[in-house]
């Protein structure tokens, strides 16, 4: 076949117009942010200073807050590592039974944010735990919750970002050809051999590509330091940073530019490593089947879906039980029985508070309104970036990933930096206008949208364009009647995927928002700050349903979407679709087939 | 035509008759609770169906600073301020931030529950004292008692980064208290934890984290008549106070609705709002909720509002170097 990649086929020629919005969308969502506050952090008040930044950096609070960092986000990916990886083997190499609606739920608990997570973890533990207390299992009183503090926050960040690890090798595990194991097979290996023979060393570079995200998405984790560690001053840098702008005021955006700028490096470093890694000796999956489940575990079958069992009531069903028990009672602190239980809170923050209701009106909408936008912009952009850019595309790609590998505290940074004051020529502010919080949404979760449409178009075949195009079809013509039809399955899901991660961030809004823009992730947090507890639970349970609601219809459109779209699919959806991959295997340029399914950081 | 068409309206329709005119938007900056503001604004509204407010929570500092940001950006968002306390009003006034309310009527108040010339009123009294949770044996009844080894790792104050109230009341201590920081470097050495906001200090006392906190009265006092496992003290040494002034900013874009709010939260209706929200009202003549002792009974401690404000940064800086912030 013909190497359409290196040479430039007729089809490359002209569409310059879309080249243009590749290139101002990446520009405007990737570049300028960056940009901008390496410039805010290099030049305080407009003259080249580095020793401000590095004075900056070299505070107390500044190492102490680093230290604390890289602590957490180091020994939390030594929980994630192992729990995931564990999880990606069973599911993908057994024959546990109900190994999608395990692995379902597992990536679930991933996608509700970290903020809900730590608020349920908090409320699991300690002497006021309803569960605990409804047991008589509640630690005495004055004794500490244990999630407060280091420990809390690397158990806690250890469990949430499990799935990402799950989700990375899981996709690693597919990419083996069957052929691997029936050969091992032949040659008489047992299932346990197989695994350390021959997966294992062929998993190496996912299981070092899945570290290094579980350490990123450490390092940029705002909501679970900041509920866990904040109450007992043990700050990480984006907590410190959040802290520092939020009550000195944005005279510290310089320094907080310096911190930003070492946590952005920090994560940039980690997410290039892991993409070179996992790029280098992974094993091609041409014209093979991808691996399928082959240990028969007969006796041990049970063990292992009591082990999945039990890492599914620790990551997600007794976080969520006791959000709910701490939702149901009047005020935090007593326990949960049938005198005191009441839906109370539901309604005072689904009723009568207007800030919830609104919140939960502007996350609908802004994150609604930017998924959309986003899954409107995709298709062209994977067009324009596949089949116009030529080898400029793996650049492009890696560009447009910037604003994802920031943490979300530092993006918010980057924004206020861009619309503080009036934007130039138009004199017209974005700060304190909902459009600050799109901008960040769009700029943040493009790249996560943009992913099935990147794998879907990197699927499909050229041929069908080609003939058009001998036709006379124009460009447009070829994008909206040949390649849109096919993609757009591919575009929904990708706007729903950045939407489930929108809707209840923190980490992006909680510098942004101002009078009437909150979002519900700010009130949520907020209300647990006044102390507020219950209700804040509620409005957790209300988060956690609409994420699930959206998910399932995520699950549901997944049989019309490009293979690898859905993090949780553990297994081709279709025979026949896989067949057809198989077919078209070459035509996967290389900076896409590695392509692995977006792991939601945050 | 408007001139005419105007009055017509406002007769004919005893709703806004009784709105007395005002309508448009309002933005609320506030450092109540959620609940609080909701009601506030709740019962505002019902007085003036013309008015549509929203509002912004958070603790007094991160109010400020988000404020600052906007006045950085030249579009300040609120119209009406109604935070923590009065020092804080100073500062903005000697800024030139607020807009004086001249026919306020403050006739049923004392002197000095409101600036002279008119630029902020408090509207209520929010003392800070101990609590405890229910299953503690100790009892504290004074200041001096948390320094004990009875509280010992067992104490949780809310910082002054986050809360207004608690910036006062590390002013109000360091003034009156020998020894001035002397006593939070005790407090440090018991150790004492000073993170978040009054909240957490609530959350970690019901929850029984923690069996001890500095706390505003109003937080333990209402939650204990919820059901929860709290007890609140009012130390013998005295307590120190904050007023939640309100005011009006300069830059507002609807003097008359604010002017309306201030007169609400004034008047009899809004004072005894404040009393069945749990709060002690600022209008002497409103009674003391429940859980109170008798309003003479309660002894807050003096304080120096000019030196506070003139060391606002000082002691902000002084609190975070001992309790590591």
């Amino acid at each position: 076949m013909r190497d359409r990649f290196q040479t430039k086929s007729f089809l490359e020629r002209g569409g310059f117009g879309l080249l243009a919005l590749v290139a101002l969308l990446v520009f405007a969502f990737d570049v300028l942010p960056a940009l901008r506050l390496l410039i805010a952090a290099l030049f305080p008040g407009g003259t080249f200073n580095p020793d401000a930044m590095l004075s900056t950096l070299s505070s107390r609070s500044a190492s102490s807050a680093a230290r604390a960092t890289f602590e957490t986000a180091l020994w939390s990916t030594f929980l994630a590592l192992p729990l995931g990886t564990v999880m990606a083997l069973i599911l993908g190499i057994t024959d546990l039974r109900g190994r999608r609606i395990a692995s379902f739920l597992f990536v679930l608990s991933v996608m509700i944010s970290p903020q809900v997570i730590a608020l349920a973890f908090l409320h699991l533990t300690g002497p006021a735990s309803p569960i605990l207390n409804a047991l008589g299992l509640a630690p005495g009183a004055g004794s500490a919750n244990p999630m407060l503090g280091r420990g809390g926050i690397i158990l806690v960040l250890g469990l949430h970002h499990a799935p990402l690890v799950y989700v990375v090798m899981s996709a690693g595990l597919k990419r083996i050809p069957l052929a691997v194991v029936e050969a091992a097979r032949i040659d008489g290996a047992r299932p346990i051999g197989i695994l350390t023979d021959h997966l294992l060393p062929l998993l190496r570079p996912h299981l070092v590509g899945a570290a290094l995200l579980a350490f990123v998405a450490g390092i940029g984790n705002f909501g679970i330091p900041a509920l866990l560690g904040a109450p007992v001053n043990y700050l990480t840098l984006p907590v410190l940073i959040y802290r520092r702008l939020s009550s000195f005021g944005t005279g510290m955006i310089g320094d907080v530019s310096a911190l930003g700028l070492l946590v952005a490096a920090i994560a940039i470093v980690c997410v290039a490593a892991s993409q070179v890694l996992t790029r280098r000796g992974g094993v091609h999956l041409e014209d093979d089947t991808p691996l399928k489940p082959f240990w028969t575990l007969g006796r041990a079958r049970i063990t292992a879906e009591i082990f999945v069992g039990a890492v599914l009531a620790t990551t997600l069903l007794l976080p969520i039980l006791s959000l709910m028990a701490s939702a149901l009672v009047p005020s935090y602190g007593m326990p949960l029985s049938i005198a005191t239980i009441t839906l109370d809170n539901f309604v005072e923050v689904l009723v009568r508070q207007d800030v919830t209701i609104r919140a939960f009106a502007n996350s609908l909408l802004y994150a609604g309104g930017a998924a959309l936008l986003l899954s409107l912009t995709v298709v062209p952009v994977a067009y324009g970036l596949i089949r116009l850019m030529g080898r400029w595309r793996i650049l492009a790609i890696s560009l447009v990933e910037i604003s994802y590998v920031l943490p979300g505290i530092v993006l918010a940074i980057a924004c206020i930096l861009l619309f503080l004051k009036p934007l130039p020529l138009v004199r017209v502010s974005l700060y304190a206008t909902p459009w600050i919080i799109v901008f960040a949404y769009l700029a943040r979760f493009l790249s996560v949208a943009l992913k099935p449409v990147l794998a879907g178009m990197a699927q499909a075949d050229v041929a069908q364009e080609e003939a058009a195009a001998i036709d006379g079809a124009r460009l447009a013509q070829r994008l909206f009647g040949i390649v849109l039809p096919s993609l757009l399955p591919a575009a929904v899901a990708g706007g729903l995927m950045a939407f489930l991660l929108a809707f209840s961030e923190l980490t992006v809004s909680a510098l942004l928002w101002s009078a009437g823009t909150e979002t519900i992730g700010v009130v949520l947090y907020n209300l647990e700050e006044a102390g507020l507890a219950s209700q804040a639970s509620a409005v957790a349970i209300v988060i956690v349903a609409v994420v699930t609601v959206a998910m399932l219809v995520l699950d549901a459109l997944g049989k019309y979407l490009p293979e690898g779209a859905l993090p949780w699919q553990c297994e081709p959806h279709a025979e026949d679709q896989a067949r057809m991959n198989a077919f078209h295997a070459p035509a996967r340029s290389p900076a896409v087939s590695r392509l692995e399914p977006k792991a939601a950081l945050s | 035509m408007k001139r005419i068409l105007l009055p017509m309206l406002v007769a004919l329709m005893p709703a806004f008759a009784q709105a007395e005119g005002v309508s448009g938007n309002l933005v609320l900056y506030t450092s109540q609770p959620n609940t609080d503001a909701q009601q506030t604004i709740d019962a505002f509204k019902a007085r003036n169906p013309g008015v549509n407010v929203t509002f912004v929570r958070d603790g007094t500092p991160k109010i400020l600073a988000k404020l600052s940001a906007e006045f950085e950006a030249g579009q300040p968002q609120a119209d009406v301020l109604l935070i923590a306390d009065s020092v804080t009003m100073e500062g903005l006034k000697k800024e030139g931030r607020l807009l004086a309310h001249e026919k306020a009527d403050v006739s049923a108040y004392p002197a000095g529950t409101h600036d002279p010339q008119k630029f902020w009123f408090a509207t209520k009294l929010i003392t800070t004292g101990i609590a405890y949770n229910t299953k503690a044996t100790f009892k504290p009844t004074s200041w001096q008692d948390l320094t004990k080894p009875e509280v010992k790792g067992q104490l949780v104050m809310p910082s002054p980064l986050t809360s207004g109230a608690a910036l006062i009341h590390a002013a109000t201590l360091t003034g009156t208290m020998q020894g001035g920081w002397k006593y939070y470097e005790a407090l440090k050495d018991n150790d004492a934890v000073a993170g978040g906001g009054n909240g957490d200090v609530l959350k970690q006392v019901a929850g029984g984290q923690k069996l001890y906190g500095v706390i505003v009265d109003y937080m333990p006092i209402r939650e204990k008549a919820k059901g929860a496992p709290v007890e609140f003290v009012f130390p013998k040494e005295g307590v120190s106070a904050v007023t939640e002034p309100v005011a009006i900013l300069k830059s507002t874009k609807n003097p008359d609705a604010a002017r309306a709010f201030v007169d609400f939260l004034l008047s009899k209706e809004g004072q005894e709002l404040a009393l069945k929200q749990g709060y002690i009202a600022a209008h002497p003549a409103v009674a003391l909720p429940e859980g109170y002792p008798a309003r003479e009974q309660i002894k807050v401690m003096s304080f120096d509002a000019a030196k506070a404000l003139a060391d606002e940064t000082k002691n902000k800086a002084a609190f975070a170097d001992i309790f590591g912030q």
